[in-house]
């Protein structure tokens, strides 16, 4: 007979839920407690949060490897640009107008793409981000070229009687603060439903789930809008924060970005994109002051990952998270 | 509905890769309440055979009609759904990162949830026919003899409880026709055993149909009726087990293939 058994084991102390606080209020206070290029690091942070929440029900939850977020990111910063430059629309007429016509974009784009196997499938998103970028540049008419769209307005919100702009980075920060949860929540109740149980049939293995009476065809062309419409959400927020839109952000460099924050954080776990949003966005743009060191501890990030910890950092963070909890 | 008619009825089907008549002009039906065998060398058709009968592949010409319906050209996804006809698969395949009772409740949901939107739900009415199928999921456990495994992921399983796991999935959604590609294949005497007691369980108490792929002429003997046997994608001969396995031309057809 073992020790262990004998002896009940000492349950630790749960130290979840005081975890969780300090988290909150570290979120909450963060512009109060960095300096205004920490704050502005993490608004970048949580802008790339959101396409890459989408892209990890499309990549983590679905098994579909897309290139295309980028596109669907710009599409959506177009919009909202457009829409705030032209007839100063309040901010979540924007954000709602971004997130749709990112969304009904998908569906053309879907449906031919979905019918390839996988290496074409990535290909072809990639072709869409190129597209997207030669339309930017070549539809002068509306999206002024080369030039872009400048001085796009402040996010304003009109409640009844009440109107405001957001202005200033702290303002922002919660603004974009709001938005990043308000999106992780939707994320979280999409994989909690039913159709995120099909969702990741689908990735475990298609036939089988088709097999089961799944319309596995529906389903990812459904996902896929959804997660166009998380890239659009995102490119409304950018548009509004950096007051510019070209056609750069259309950039390969950015469906990247956002793949890096699945696959290091950790596909197929919220908690893995919210850690690596911040991780590979927040820390490099934060890095940014010193670029000697910045693409080396870049690189360094990756090759660590790569190396030991295939999953990403998620599985990591859920171990921490049991251990605190006194589970096992 | 269309009691006298048989339950499933396949006319004239044929289907070729290439140069390779895989299924060449094969007519059967199965009646209601039937458990009928399809037998025959390797690469007799037999595979190919479902895979053009259950939408996985499309026949070249043929007519597949269930319950009366004409269902030729719909896809594997609708045939399940909306026509309660599912299959097995010769090689074994399970949701390998779930565990049974996921694997079983994904295989329930599309015949509780009304629509594609509904299955977006998480409120009360959700959760409820959720809980539901699992559990139904359960018991199926239960009779399956994974009780003990149920809540280990099924890739960690051996090949024989993760072809009970596949045959349980098929169950959940209360069918009206199985068919089960070598569900014997490469598991161990106890195991068969219990496929053969759940499929006669699943016969007798459910009402479900079968149409069985079987190399173990002991296990088709002993649960099928009747037996069509396939030779190089033709249909050789039909008729009763006991009378096939005596049949000069179906010896001949193994020992020649
Ligand atoms: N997808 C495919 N592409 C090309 N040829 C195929 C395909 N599927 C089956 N075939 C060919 O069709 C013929 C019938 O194969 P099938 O798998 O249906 O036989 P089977 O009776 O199931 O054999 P086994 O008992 O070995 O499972 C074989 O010659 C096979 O090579
Ligand atoms: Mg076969």
């Amino acid at each position: 007979m073992s020790l262990t058994e004998t002896v009940p084991q000492a349950r630790r102390r749960d130290l979840r839920i005081p975890l969780a606080v300090v988290l909150i209020v570290v979120a909450l206070a963060a512009p109060y407690i960095g300096s205004r290029y920490v704050t502005h690091s993490l608004i970048i942070a949580l802008i790339f949060m959101l396409p890459a929440h989408g892209l990890n029900l499309l990549v983590g939850y679905t098994g579909l490897l897309s290139l295309a977020q980028a596109a669907f990111f710009g599409i959506g910063a177009y919009t909202a640009g457009l829409l705030a430059v032209n007839y100063g629309t309040p901010f979540y007429v924007n954000l709602i107008a971004a997130a749709l016509v990112s969304g009904a974009a998908a569906l053309p784009l879907g449906i031919p793409a979905l019918r390839l196997r996988s290496t074409s499938f990535v290909m072809c998103t990639l072709g869409f981000v190129i597209i997207g970028q030669a339309i930017a540049k070549n539809w002068v008419s509306v999206t002024r070229g080369d030039m872009g769209l400048s001085s796009i307005p402040k996010p304003y919100f009109e409640l009844g009687p009440l109107s405001f702009t957001v202005s200033g980075t702290t303002n922002f920060y919660y603004l974009a603060l709001a938005v990043g949860v308000l999106a992780t929540l939707a994320v979280w109740a999409i994989v909690r439903s039913p159709a995120g149980r099909n969702m990741v049939a689908i990735r475990e293995n298609e036939t089988l789930a088709e097999s089961l009476g799944v319309p596995t065809w529906h389903y990812k062309l459904i996902v896929f809008m959804i997660s166009a419409m998380f890239a659009g959400v995102g490119g409304c927020l950018y548009a509004h924060y950096l007051t510019v839109v070209s056609p750069l952000t259309f950039q390969m460099y950015y469906s990247t970005t956002m793949l890096i924050i699945v696959l290091g954080g950790g596909a197929g776990m919220i908690s893995g994109t919210v850690f690596g949003s911040l991780l590979f966005v927040g820390l490099t743009e934060a890095l940014r002051v010193a670029p000697e060191v910045r693409m080396i501890a870049y690189g360094a990030c990756l090759l660590v990952l790569v190396f030991w910890f295939k999953q990403g950092f998620a599985p990591l963070i859920n171990r921490f998270w049991n251990a605190i909890g006194g589970v096992k | 509905m269309n009691a006298h008619l048989p339950l499933l009825e396949i006319r004239n089907l044929s289907k070729s890769y290439g140069a390779v008549k895989a299924v060449n002009d094969v007519s059967i039906h199965i009646d209601r309440g039937e458990i009928a065998g399809l037998i025959g060398p390797n690469g007799s058709g037999k595979s190919t055979f479902f895979d053009c009968s259950t939408g996985l592949a499309r026949p070249d010409t043929g007519t597949v009609i269930l319950d009366g319906q004409d269902i030729t050209g719909w896809s594997l996804n609708r045939i399940a759904r909306e026509g309660r006809m599912l299959r097995s698969f010769q090689k074994t395949v399970t949701f390998k990162s779930l565990d049974a009772e996921e694997n079983l409740v994904i295989a329930g949901q599309m015949f509780t949830f009304p629509s594609i939107a509904a299955t977006f739900g998480l409120g009360k009415l959700s959760r409820s026919r959720i809980e539901g199928l699992r559990e139904r999921a359960r018991e199926l456990i239960k009779m399956a003899g994974l009780w003990d495994v149920r809540h280990q992921p099924a890739g960690n399983l051996s090949g024989g409880q993760q072809k009970l796991i596949q045959f349980a999935s098929m169950l959940m959604p209360e069918p009206k026709l199985i068919l089960l590609d070598e569900p014997m294949a490469g598991i161990n005497p106890k195991i068969i055993e219990r496929v053969v007691d759940t499929i006669l369980y699943a016969n007798k108490s459910l009402g479900v149909s079968f149409l069985v792929i079987e190399h173990n002429i002991d296990v088709v003997t002993s649960i099928c009726q009747r037996v069509v046997v396939l030779d190089q994608g033709s249909k050789l001969v039909e008729g009763l087990a006991h009378d096939i396995i005596q049949d000069q031309r179906v010896r001949e057809a193994y020992l020649g293939g």
